[in-house]
């Protein structure tokens, strides 16, 4: 028969207890410096704690509050040096010093082995494959430092009975505005993450970050027309201060899913948008261009899709043919037009150092309309002959870093955007983001809008429902001839990539811009 | 580690016994699991350096998954909890006390699933695969690539070449207990392989891969063979103009519709949103007559095939268009119980708990299909699908399929990137140049435009899905496709 213990809830693990576990951490990486032949380890070792809550309509659907410990060791060993990497989860019951350090050291020599059969392999496909190499990890300085999490309000001191209450009490709101509201959504988030990295170089680095963020979902429908659906969110890496309207939208989150409601209501009366053969004169909100600039600047220039590496999955950049045939240094976009990639500014993207201990920069991808570079890891970086740049980043301590987006934005402009539209006689205005389609390697790209508004006469008039645009990537930006003053980053939840998949926050934006796209729509039947 | 089934076994059915006696207490289901899901992941640059497999990498997890419900002075209470790698009488009571904390009032929630059916399979699992070492998973990622580069050296392609993809195994063992009487178990392996080749200063693309849930029946090496081929099959493509084309869709693209668009329409949980072009449209035709939809978790040696759901159901055939008519949706027990009342109720034989590639203690069941089968009312050879489009384009792989505006609105979006050619005369008259095609269509035209449907079927797996497809070819007549990407290609 079990025992019925009730102190257990309290006495949790939270992300303290590393702590109480650094000095097993340290030692079980240097336990990988004894192994023959193994060239590089690195360990990254987290715990998260996250309290959630959803509810429908009103209804509560669920809440919880639970802790995850999990890590991740990678190895680079072998005459040839390859790669070999392990990772897992782990229970609240074998977090203490002795197990983990079992733990940890299994895990390293079990991508030791992993590493060694490749390297193995690598070298008797060398003959048939002559570009198989040695894996070069670009020279970074080595730190060890500590990053504390940023927050007015604590996550884990946030009720759990406030969240779903919360949840229930917006989504009922949504969901009384009106009789064609036909479903409402709220889901919360709020916690902090710790993750210790440690490697064989010597780094240690420490960093907790918060993360709080809130998702509304609505459905509107008028009778026997076609259901309008939206779905938006607000976070930040901060605590629980975000939902209360310290956010992009300077909005609490309630007043924020109203609005989501009623626009979505007043949609449904809206005509479908015709879609158009030409271009048109197109006016882009900030909203919209986070979405934009993620899938058209931030997704092609990613370092390790510019090498091939996501030629299965999610494709490759038509910004980087070969070292012989490549846009680094040419215009892809108009002179008015800058990007970047900034982990030091505030967003989903925002950290110090990334999960290969990089410190973290600014990464000028286009300036003035150029294209300068791209972003990258260590490995990745010595085979193009960059520096690392500090942009690999994995969902969890158990997944294989990525290049990622960080705060991926176009800069902002000089130029009012009421000026933008008031200057155009016969045009479109694209107001918020909604769902991509991307061609392989990012040189074309349909993205609907949550609304789209006729201009006429520099006059914002007619509104227009399931519309959006497409064009090919370099047309898009090539014509922009406005770009606006009215910067924001927003909060991309979603960015899949990988195998397996791993989906990441990344924070995108940009300021209003005007350009010529074609007009996409419904396709009616 | 691995932990056995009769640890998992145990584990839920003392639980169940401890919960049940516990104050408040109506009823409890306890699932617990052990997962490995393990991929090689290759890449291969001539011109660029590179690894080869770039890495083997592998991610394990096991733990409890308990969904308690109590009676309160207020009404009946859920609660779920879960913790991690604690497969033990500790484990429970943790997790029974998350449960307890975690406990809200759902009016919605009207039980835990009763036992329902019996079961078809049984030991349909490797133990091979179960026992794969670390130097194996990495051999496999070398014979899928060696099937490519074999080839590729075979016909003298020697630069420009990419060969990407991964070895993918997932392990699964997991049981269910619950007071309604569920007690069950399910083990089960899954080897599956996406090899993509390029010779990329001809800009094609070629696709190999294959799936088997035993080791001794996989072949990576025929899938890198296979891309390869596909590849250069493709060399020397045209463009077409942008306008509407009688088109073969292939097996991927068949897939790829089905998994981003069908399937998720044909979900409970969809209905229950608003968000389905289905809504309303139960009995009706939605389709060409040709046209017969099903899942079959049952299909042996397919891997989607499962024993039970993770809600402990044992599992079957959900029947969802039936030549040419909307006959049913997937369900899961919480959608069913909850929407029997507005439609009939629809026997919850997909309540998966999927994610990371397993099957996860720590999220409740999810409603995801399993073998998806396509049949048409009379099937027909891949070759005389061509002849019935007579003029158009065979399309053999698709990508970033989206519901472009809202899945209730049916349009979608997504473009041609390989293994594809233009047909005149009903047969394959040149390749299509990859990277040139989008579609712009909705998914109802689609299904109401069929025209044939092949009789060869094969497994098919796209980036992400959890489905399996047995996808034939289908020929769809009056499909938009809008060249692009004038300025690169």
């Amino acid at each position: 028969m079990l025992e019925y213990r009730s102190k257990i809830i309290a006495t949790r693990i939270k992300i303290e207890h590393i702590d109480t576990i650094k000095d097993s951490i340290t030692k079980a990486i240097g336990r990988a410096l004894s192994l023959k032949n193994c060239n590089y380890a690195d360990i990254r070792f987290g715990i998260n704690e996250t309290k959630y809550a959803s509810a429908e309509d009103g209804k509560s659907k669920c809440m919880g509050e639970d802790v995850s410990i999990s890590f991740g060791a990678r190895v680079l060993a072998g005459e040839i040096s390859s790669w070999g990497y392990f990772g897992q989860s782990l229970g609240e019951a074998e977090a203490g010093q002795k197990s983990i350090y079992k733990k940890l050291t299994s895990g390293i020599e079990r991508a030791y082995t992993r590493a060694l059969a490749n390297a193995g392999k690598k070298a008797e496909f060398k003959h048939s494959a002559p570009s198989l190499t040695a894996v070069i990890l670009a020279g970074i300085d080595v730190h060890k430092d500590t990053i504390n999490a940023v927050f007015d309000k604590e996550p884990r001191e946030v009720k759990l009975k406030g969240i779903i209450n919360l949840c229930t009490g917006i989504s009922l709101d949504m969901r009384n505005i009106s009789n064609d509201v036909k479903y409402s959504l709220i889901h919360i988030q709020t916690g902090v993450n710790r993750e210790l990295f440690c490697s064989t170089e010597g780094a240690c680095i420490d960093q907790t970050y918060a993360l709080t963020q809130g998702g509304v979902c609505v459905v509107a429908q008028k009778a026997k027309g076609v259901p309008e659906s939206y779905c938006d969110y607000m976070g930040d890496i901060h605590g629980w201060e975000v939902l209360e309207g310290k956010n992009v939208y300077k909005q609490a989150l309630s007043d924020f899913a109203l609005l989501r409601t009623r626009e979505t209501l007043e949609l449904t009366e809206a005509e479908f948008l015709p879609a158009t053969d030409e271009p048109v004169v197109v006016v882009t909100n900030p909203h919209f261009n986070a979405l934009l600039v993620h899938e058209i600047v931030g997704h092609p220039t990613e370092a390790d899709r510019a090498l091939k590496l996501e030629t299965a999955y999610a494709g490759r950049s038509w910004l980087f043919r070969s070292f012989d045939d490549n846009e680094l240094g040419k215009q892809i976009a108009s002179p008015l037009l800058t990007a970047y990639s900034d982990p030091a500014i505030n967003g989903y993207g925002h950290f110090k150092y990334d999960t290969e201990g990089t410190p973290s920069k600014r990464v000028n991808l286009i300036e003035n309309g150029i294209l300068k570079g791209f972003m990258n890891g260590r490995e990745y970086a010595a085979i193009l002959g960059h520096s690392p740049n500090g942009s690999m980043r994995a969902t969890g301590p158990y997944y294989v870093p990525l290049v990622r987006m960080t705060n991926t934005v176009f800069a902002n402009g000089d130029k009012d955007p009421k000026e933008i539209i008031s200057d155009v006689s016969d045009g479109y205005y694209i107001v918020n983001h909604r769902i991509p389609s991307i061609s392989e390697s990012r040189e074309n790209f349909r993205i609907s809008a949550q609304k789209v508004y006729k201009i006429e006469k520099g006059q914002i008039t007619k509104l227009y429902r399931h519309g959006g645009i497409t064009s090919d990537s370099k047309d898009f930006l090539m014509n922009i001839d406005a770009v606006g003053n009215d910067f924001e980053v927003f909060p991309i939840p979603n960015c899949g990539k990988g195998q397996p998949m791993q989906i990441m926050r990344v924070g995108n934006g940009g300021p209003t811009l005007r350009s010529k796209a074609k007009l996409t729509g419904h396709q009616k039947l | 580690m691995m932990i056995d089934i009769e640890t998992l076994r145990t584990c839920v059915r003392d639980g169940v016994d401890f919960v049940k006696k516990q104050k408040d207490v109506i009823d409890v289901e306890i699932f617990a699991s052990w997962n490995e899901h393990i991929t090689v992941r290759l890449n291969y640059t001539s011109d660029i350096p590179c690894n080869g497999v770039h890495e083997p990498k592998s991610i394990q997890y096991n733990g409890i998954g308990l969904l308690a419900v109590f009676g309160t002075g207020k009404g009946v209470k859920v609660g779920f909890g879960s913790v991690s790698n604690n497969i033990t009488k500790r484990g429970v009571v943790d997790a029974f006390q998350k449960a307890k904390r975690n406990r809200i009032y759902d009016p919605d929630f009207k039980s835990l699933p009763l036992p329902f059916g019996k079961v078809v399979l049984e030991n349909y699992h490797d133990p091979a695969v179960m026992e794969i070492g670390d130097e194996a998973i990495v051999i496999l990622g070398w014979r899928g690539l060696k099937g490519a580069i074999t080839e590729y050296n075979k016909k003298n392609f020697n630069n420009s070449i990419i060969i990407g993809g991964d070895i993918t195994i997932i392990k699964e063992r997991m049981a269910i207990a619950s007071t309604k009487g569920i007690d069950d178990f399910d083990e089960t392996t899954i080897l599956t392989t996406n090899i993509t080749s390029m010779v990329e200063r001809e800009g094609v693309k070629g696709t190999g891969w294959c799936a088997s849930t035993h080791l001794s029946d996989f072949k990576p090496e025929d899938a890198g063979c296979d891309s390869v081929l596909s590849a250069i099959n493709t060399i020397g493509g045209e463009r077409i103009s942008t306008g509407t084309y009688n088109v073969v869709f292939g097996r991927q693209p068949v897939t790829d519709l089905f998994k981003n668009i069908v399937i998720p329409a044909l979900s409970l949980s969809s209905i229950n949103a608003s968000d389905s072009p289905f809504i309303g449209k139960l009995g009706q035709k939605i389709s060409s007559e040709l046209l017969t939809v099903y899942d079959d978790g049952t299909i042996s040696g397919a891997v989607g095939s499962k024993k039970v759901t993770c809600e402990g159901i044992p599992t079957g055939r959900t029947d969802l268009i039936n030549n040419g008519f909307l006959v049913g949706f997937l369900a899961n027990n919480y959608f069913s119980r909850k929407l029997e009342n507005i439609f009939t109720s629809f026997v919850p034989r997909n309540g998966f708990r999927y994610q990371n590639g397993g099957r996860y203690h720590n999220v409740q069941p999810k409603i995801c299909p399993t073998n998806i089968v396509i049949e048409g009312k009379e099937e027909v050879p891949n070759e005389a699908l061509l002849t019935k489009i007579n003029d158009g384009v065979y399309i053999g792989r698709i990508w970033y399929t989206y519901p472009i505006n809202g899945l209730a609105a049916g349009d979608f979006t997504s473009t041609i990137v390989a293994d594809s050619y233009i047909v005149k005369m009903g047969k394959i008259y040149k390749p299509l140049k990859p990277n040139t095609v989008r579609l712009n269509n909705n998914i109802l035209d689609i299904l109401n435009n069929i025209i044939a449907v092949s009789s060869e079927k094969k497994q098919t797996i796209v980036w992400g899905g959890e489905e399996v497809v047995l996808a034939p070819e289908i020929a769809v007549e009056g499909v938009k496709l809008d060249s692009i990407s004038g300025f690169l290609y």
